[in-house]
């Protein structure tokens, strides 16, 4: 695919998932009364294996910052982001198979099957969860309310995204 | 020259995350401040244009709703249209308690008739001197507390929330007014049922609103009753109830007493409901009663809302700056000696 193309792809990709974040799943009453689906963390998440580090960082940012403009949260949204993509290639690389990646993996279910699928999406997602909510309140003073919003959310997101990825993901290698 | 070039390569990943985060945590810890210009909210024309759009596709789902809140809106004016025999009659004391010798005091609701009167044609007609106070005063009755509706200087801004969020610890609102509509940072933002928030930034068309349902938001109150100051703080928890604080120990409190704005922070007029005590504790290692509100306003379905200009406000404002200013400049002598003293 040419660097345009690519370009092109990875634009409405960010427009997708940040227009459904908030047009349509930011709307959704919380799940239980707690949780939030941080349906656009799935831009981040699901960049190509190989994206340059710092190229995914400021991905993050700007995803981030969009939905701070939407959200009136400052920069809240931007420094989750931000540390959720600085810590995928260490997760990433945690989660390697014995023969290391190939070239056309992609974070994808079909190919890379549940269990990794589920660890590499559930270590990451509570990660930036427990950041955000604890940043957010500025404090640990309700520790247990916190953490029921946290893990709530951690299950509505990871759900939302999961579906995802059953949706739209291809189940055959595609090549290239 | 090149080991620079080759370390800031080696190490971009941590470089750029680190200066990201710093950008990021300091866009997050200072806004709550008003000094930021309205880009980085959704005060923003872009995020603005998008919220109304989405408004406007989501409120086809619920006109059935927002037909019946305007219905009880409705129905809430005209009764102040309507008004039955004894709305007039109001008892002019209170029994507020007992005194050592266990007589009851009473507090006296009304001051002097001939007082009353002056204070009442002063505040229904800006010109002095003018004392016939016309029929059918042009007012809207907002949370208690009567407001003009038409005043050139002063204008009520009926707005509509396009955004609104309630599970933040931090929450706020976004309204499709804005500077053109005569929205400034700082005003006052009420509904029907009572206080709703203010103003933190305003573009040309959009303004951001500090709910009421935010850590930093205090609203000066008093009790209705028998008009003890306290501060109304949202604890953050559920978005129907928040905290009276400060009202003394030794006070009495009743379950259902009307909470309303003092008018003391200059932001809300006076007499604007907030809501009523459901509960109160007496904490032992606290000098103040914890006492718990349930808001008037349904943060949940809040729909239209009126930016709202306290009158004396600017005037207010400029005599307490120049009370604590430490050196007042110096005032000009303009109009004083052509006045006649009397």
């Amino acid at each position: 695919m040419s660097v345009l193309g690519v370009l092109v792809r990875q634009l409405l990709r960010f427009g997708l998932y940040a227009g459904m974040q908030v047009l349509i799943v930011g709307q959704l009453p919380p799940l239980f009364g707690l949780g939030w689906c941080f349906f656009y963390l799935g831009f981040v998440l699901f960049l190509p294996l190989s994206t340059p580090i710092s190229l995914q960082l400021l991905l993050g940012f700007g995803m981030g910052l969009a939905m701070d403009i939407s959200y009136d949260t400052g920069g809240l949204h931007a420094a989750a982001a931000v540390l959720l993509a600085y810590l995928r290639p260490w997760v990433l690389r945690l989660l390697t198979p014995r023969d290391g990646y190939d070239a056309q993996d992609t974070v994808n279910v079909h190919q890379m099957g549940w269990q990794w699928f589920l660890v590499y999406l559930l270590l990451l997602v509570s990660l930036h969860h427990v950041v955000y909510f604890f940043l957010e309140l500025g404090s640990f003073q309700h520790p247990l309310r916190t953490l029921g919003r946290v893990g709530v959310s951690i299950l509505f997101t990871s759900t939302a995204l999961l579906i995802v990825q059953l949706l739209f993901f291809p189940v055959r290698r595609s090549r290239s | 020259m090149r080991n620079l070039i080759a370390f800031l390569l080696r190490f971009q990943g941590v470089m750029l995350f680190v200066l990201l985060e710093v950008v990021s945590l300091f866009l997050f810890v200072t806004n709550s401040s008003y000094q930021r210009a309205a880009f980085f909210n959704s005060a923003n024309t872009y995020a603005g244009t998008l919220l109304a759009r989405r408004t406007q596709v989501t409120d086809y789902f619920r006109l059935d709703e927002l037909n019946k809140q305007l219905l009880a809106d409705n129905a809430q004016l005209r009764q102040q249209l309507y008004p039955p025999d004894f709305t007039r009659r109001q008892a002019d004391s209170l029994p507020v308690g007992r005194d050592t010798l266990g007589h009851i005091i009473y507090r006296h609701l009304r001051p002097d008739p001939s007082q009353a009167l002056a204070v009442g044609a002063a505040g229904l007609s800006a010109k002095p001197g003018k004392t016939s106070v016309p029929a059918r005063p042009d007012t809207l009755l907002l949370g208690g507390a009567k407001l003009a509706t038409h005043d050139a200087e002063y204008p009520l801004v009926p707005a509509r929330v396009l955004n609104n969020s309630l599970r933040a610890v931090d929450n706020y609102l976004t309204l499709n007014v804005g500077t053109a509509d005569g929205v400034q940072p700082g005003l006052g933002v009420l509904s029907a049922g009572g206080v709703v928030g203010q103003v933190k930034s305003a573009s040309e068309h959009y303004a951001t609103v500090f709910s009421l349902l935010h850590s930093k938001m205090a609203v000066a109150a008093k009790i209705k009753r028998d008009g003890t100051f306290g501060s109304v703080k949202w604890p953050g928890e559920d978005y129907s109830h928040a905290l009276l604080d400060y009202i003394p120990r030794q006070n009495r409190l009743a379950v259902g007493d009307s909470v309303v704005t003092s008018g003391y922070n200059a932001i809300f007029p006076e007499g604007v409901f907030v809501g009523t005590v459901e509960s109160f504790v007496k904490e032992p290692d606290k000098n103040f009663w914890t006492v718990h509100l349930r808001l008037g306003v349904d943060f949940s379905r809040l729909t239209y809302v009126y930016v709202v200009h306290n009158r004396p406000r600017t005037e207010r404002d400029s005599l307490e700056t120049a009370l604590t200013a430490p050196e007042p400049a110096p005032v000009k002598p303009a109009k004083q000696p052509t006045r006649p003293r009397r």
